[in-house]
């Protein structure tokens, strides 16, 4: 039932809904005082069905509108490069036109003309694109430019997340294209394509038959000049047809259009356009349409996408585990893909899904075990924690070439000693300025972070160091920082939690104990609310406290049926940034969700094969990173607590894994701390939205 | 924190346990264990049960890779020599200690930039522990901890050869860190008979002059061999992959063998009889040379 609603078309529903209708009633007409099992059994399923034919209606409405919305800011971003494109070609024209009266006053008179700076105008170096629309007609596309335009899509096409393989299996296919006959073959594709398409395609076709004729014309004369004018027809052709269900495809279209004209290639054009037309059409056409588009022409792309998927499943050193697991998880997502229909920016972060982490640097430098780590704020800079003793500071894109793996091997920048023990945590200021670490000595040590440009072998800095905060008898294990008030929570292995203030002359603020609970384990700052904080101890008990206070607000409920002592322990307790939630990861491989609110239970999930050591949230709330010690990291969307990634890493060293786990607070990277000692983080393939890809032309250069 | 009940027990250190069951677990023999990174765990089980018996730890399980067993132990003195180091960082200081020297005559020059610096002592003990990790690591010279490949295998000998220079500098100049260090873990002896064993000692010990083993066992560097009358001397050339050729006085006495600086007539070297396996020919026989091992 439920597949069934969410999945088929609307009137499909109809029927069935309005048969439970009928039964009902005949039911509430022949048992009006009485209520039966039955009766309210098919009451119940016809109040389900209803609401989840409003969802599903609401869900379209939303994709509708969301499609709009993405369409009409692709339009203006359209009309903003024409403007400024029109204002460049003035600027050059009047340049031009003052040299010409230069020229025409001298020759005249035989005296220079004052006609104040006569500087060729400037172009702005922001708007990038258009710069090289304005070179394009002047310059012939010489052979090193059109590698480098070459390259520079390929950056384009990995940002939007197109991988190389699906690179090359397409520019194989164009190879073929071009050899055969052009025209006979996209025609093939075309008439394949047209008959499955229903009325709500008709634009379309005639989209994606004025691309094919675009494209051969590109093939025939391959000069930039002809592929700006087929660019402003295409984009004249496609304001014209404008239809809501096919706004993205559209957008999609023309701005891939205008990525590629405007770098002057063509051979990659046809295949590319191909391609992201027929995956955006997956996307959003309904099912019917979807399954006949597949069928015929559609059916090399999908495949394609499909073999493309499994790459990209088959992830980290193991594969074993991932081949099987991974490919289930993404079947399953194709399905929900189609279920939710959405348009722009979900659209575009389920592209982000199908493109998934991949395992891209490894840190090895450490001798020992990594416990913790932590990213910087805005840098792609991580400081990792070991039980060698040390911390070391990696930029991660400062890699070393390796020729043989296929991940990035990263060198550290700068090693941090001065604990006499192994480091146990480990976390960063929201300025990225300092960090404090926390160790089996009992200390905690305030760092000034050198910059991460640094010479690895530079000389030593001892302010480096700037402090250590002295209160804890015994092994810190657990430390967060707040980052607006900067306060420093830590928890140690003496039963004490303590709350600092680094800056302050006597940094110890207040100490907590709760000798009844146990020895605390994690601790984490409650994010929604000022003043408040979350202990997590070993004998499962998981409280809130109030900072000022020093009691307790609400105790979760974590009611273990368990017997042995050792799994009840709490590994890890993070709160949600925005909502009043709390995770806690525990001894027993559960992942358990509570309102802060109630202290209730909202959620428990068996999430791994052995105990969940670490959890990460992403920036925005909506992921869950857990790590444990069957050596696999899963990504769980929050909202429907499904996992959605599993990446295996890392080896065991006697019984442990995976120490810790983190998502980076603005950039798409995640990284994990293994007993192997190595850190491996993992950047990700595609950022949301297609819009990005235009943005980030500015930046790479 | 084990797991009270026998049927599986767990060696893990998990959030919340106190320093002093860190690693509290019973040992597990060697056999049984079954993870890619068995000589390390092995190696640090030995460690923790006891310290001082240098010759249990280095002694290999049967059947182990040779290569192996002396990278994962390379990798572990680096590790505890980090607690020297972050002792030194505390007393080295560069104004102090402008260059890394043992005693007097030699400067070592420090190898991990692009042209061997003269690093003062602290900075050439942090980059040559910084080194020695990136090369231990590194992918191109050790890609696997279970197998080592036979070229990287002299590349171990290097690392001992730099890392034995941070002991002789905190022995001659930090003395009071260095034995308090060595008090607590044993590790320059350990070393030393590391070296010893696995057969990079002549490089090792005679660059950085000095036998430490000698120094724990209480005897000063420089007293002669108890007993020793010297009974005949000769003037002879040292040959020193290092320092090149110098002169000393090379003196066979009762109880052992003696060498001499003949500018100051003090004692550089003494070896009783005992420290002696063999002593041979040299490649240059007919010009009298010899070599003892």
């Amino acid at each position: 039932m439920e597949d069934n609603s969410s999945q088929n078309h609307n009137g499909q529903l109809d029927p069935s809904g309005g048969g439970n209708v009928s039964n009902k009633q005949n039911d509430d007409g022949s048992q009006r005082t009485q209520y039966s099992i039955p009766g309210i059994l098919h009451f119940i399923q016809h109040e389900w069905a209803k609401f989840e034919l409003e969802r599903s209606q609401w869900e379209v409405e939303r994709a509708e509108l969301q499609a709009r919305i993405a369409f009409l800011q692709g339009e203006r971003k359209g009309q903003e490069n024409v403007k400024s494109d029109l204002v460049r070609r003035i600027k050059m024209l009047e340049y031009a036109l003052k040299q010409e009266r230069a020229k025409f006053h001298k020759l005249k008179y035989g005296t220079e003309l004052q006609q104040g700076d006569m500087k060729p105008p400037v172009f702005d170096d922001v708007v990038t694109d258009a710069k090289l629309e304005a070179d394009a007609p002047f310059t012939s596309v010489s052979n090193i430019s059109w590698r480098q335009g070459r390259q520079l899509l390929r950056q384009y096409l990995q940002e939007i997340g197109y991988a190389d393989t699906i690179l090359d299996v397409r520019s194989n296919r164009v190879r073929s294209l071009l050899g055969l006959n052009n025209n006979a073959e996209c025609e093939e594709n075309l008439n394949n394509s047209s008959p499955a398409v229903n009325g709500n395609e008709s634009s379309n076709k005639r989209a994606s038959e004025t691309q094919e004729a675009a494209v051969m014309a590109n093939f025939e004369f391959l000069s930039p000049d002809v592929d700006m004018d087929d660019d402003d027809d295409m984009s004249d052709d496609l304001d014209d047809q404008q239809d809501d269900e096919t706004d993205d495809v559209k957008t999609a279209k023309r701005k891939n259009k205008c990525l590629m004209m405007n770098e002057g290639l063509a051979d990659d054009v046809d295949a590319e356009a191909e391609e992201v037309l027929n995956e955006l059409n997956l996307l959003t056409e309904s099912e019917d349409a979807q399954n006949e588009l597949r069928a015929p022409g559609g059916s090399p792309s999908m495949g394609f996408a499909t073999s493309s998927r499994r790459p990209m499943g088959a992830l980290g050193d193991d594969e074993g585990l991932d081949s099987s697991l991974g490919l289930g998880e993404l079947a399953q997502l194709t399905v929900n893909n189609e279920a939710e229909a959405a348009y722009d920016q979900i659209a575009s972060s389920k592209e982000a899904y199908r493109k998934m982490w991949n395992a891209k640097y490894t840190l090895r430098s450490h001798f020992d075990g990594v416990r913790a780590l932590a990213f910087h704020p805005t840098e792609p800079v991580l400081i990792t924690a070991s039980e060698d003793h040390t911390l070391k500071l990696w930029n991660l894109q400062k890699t070393v070439p390796a020729k043989k793996s296929a991940s990035l091997d990263v060198e550290p920048l700068y090693t941090f000693r001065s604990h006499t023990g192994p480091v146990l945590c480990l976390t960063m200021s929201g300025t990225g300025e300092q960090c404090y670490s926390g160790g089996l000595d009992g200390l905690i040590q305030c760092w000034n972070l050198p910059s991460p440009n640094i010479d690895p072998y530079d000389s030593f800095d001892p302010s480096v160091l700037t402090g250590s905060l002295v209160g804890h008898t015994d092994a810190v294990w657990g430390l967060s920082i707040h980052n607006q008030r900067m306060q420093l929570l830590s928890c140690g292995a003496d039963g004490l939690v303590c709350l600092w203030s680094p800056q302050n002359k006597v940094p110890l603020l207040s100490t907590f104990s709760s000798p009844d609970d146990g020895q605390p384990t994690s601790v984490d700052f409650v994010h929604n609310e000022t003043n408040q904080m979350v202990t997590a101890y070993n004998s499962s008990h998981c409280v809130i406290y109030d900072l000022e206070t020093g009691k307790p607000v609400t105790r979760l409920e974590t009611s273990q049926a368990e017997n042995i002592s050792q799994d009840k322990q709490i590994n890890r307790v993070v709160t949600h940034p925005t909502l009043p939630l709390t995770v806690t990861a525990h001894e027993d491989r559960h992942i358990r969700f509570f309102d802060n609110v109630s202290g209730k239970m909202v959620h428990s999930m068996v999430a791994h094969l052995d105990a969940v050591t670490s959890l990460a949230i992403d920036p925005n709330g909506l992921y869950l990173l857990s790590g444990s010690h069957d050596c696999s990291i899963r990504l769980w969307n929050l909202d429907n607590k499904t996992c959605v990634q599993e990446i295996t890493a890392h080896r065991k060293k006697f019984d442990e894994s995976i120490y810790d786990v983190a998502f980076h607070p603005s950039k798409p990277y995640i990284a994990s701390a293994g007993a192997d000692a190595l850190a491996k983080a993992a950047g990700k393939a595609c950022c949301s939205g297609l819009f990005k890809v235009k943005l980030s032309r500015g930046i790479v250069k | 924190m084990k797991m009270a009940d026998g049927v599986t027990m767990l060696r893990r250190n998990r959030p919340g346990t106190k320093a002093a069951d860190f690693c509290r677990w019973p040992d597990q023999p060697f056999e049984e264990m079954e993870s890619t990174l068995v000589v390390q765990q092995y190696i640090q089980q030995q460690i923790c049960h006891d310290p001082m018996n240098v010759t249990q730890i280095l002694t290999p399980p049967e059947s182990q890779d040779e290569g192996v067993w002396k990278y994962e132990h390379l990798r572990q003195f680096c590790l505890e020599l980090n607690g020297l180091a972050v002792r030194l960082q505390a007393e080295c200081h560069p104004e102090a200690c402008t260059q890394m020297t043992a005693t007097e005559q030699w400067i070592f020059l420090c190898a991990a930039h692009k042209t061997p610096k003269e690093c003062p002592a602290i900075d050439y003990t942090r980059h040559t522990l910084d080194g020695a990790a990136c090369l231990l690591n590194s992918n191109k010279y050790f890609p696997s901890r279970v197998s080592i490949k036979d070229s990287s295998v002299a590349k171990l000998g290097s690392v001992c050869r730099r890392v034995y220079r941070i002991f002789s500098h905190a022995y001659f100049h930090h003395r009071a860190i260095f034995d308090e260090f060595e008090n607590t873990t044993y590790l320059c002896r350990r070393f030393t008979s590391f070296v010893i064993k696995v057969g990079c000692a002549d490089f090792t010990l005679n660059s950085s002059c000095f036998r430490p083993d000698r120094a724990i066992h209480g005897g000063s560097e420089m007293i002669p061999v108890k007993d020793n009358e010297d009974e005949s001397c000769f003037l002879v050339t040292k040959h020193s992959p290092w320092r090149g050729k110098y002169k000393r006085i090379f003196s066979i006495g009762t109880a052992g063998v003696t060498t001499y600086n003949p500018t100051n007539m003090e004692i550089t070297n003494r070896w009783p009889y005992s420290d002696f396996m063999g002593a041979l020919p040299g490649p240059n026989a007919n010009h009298g040379q010899v070599s003892l091992a």
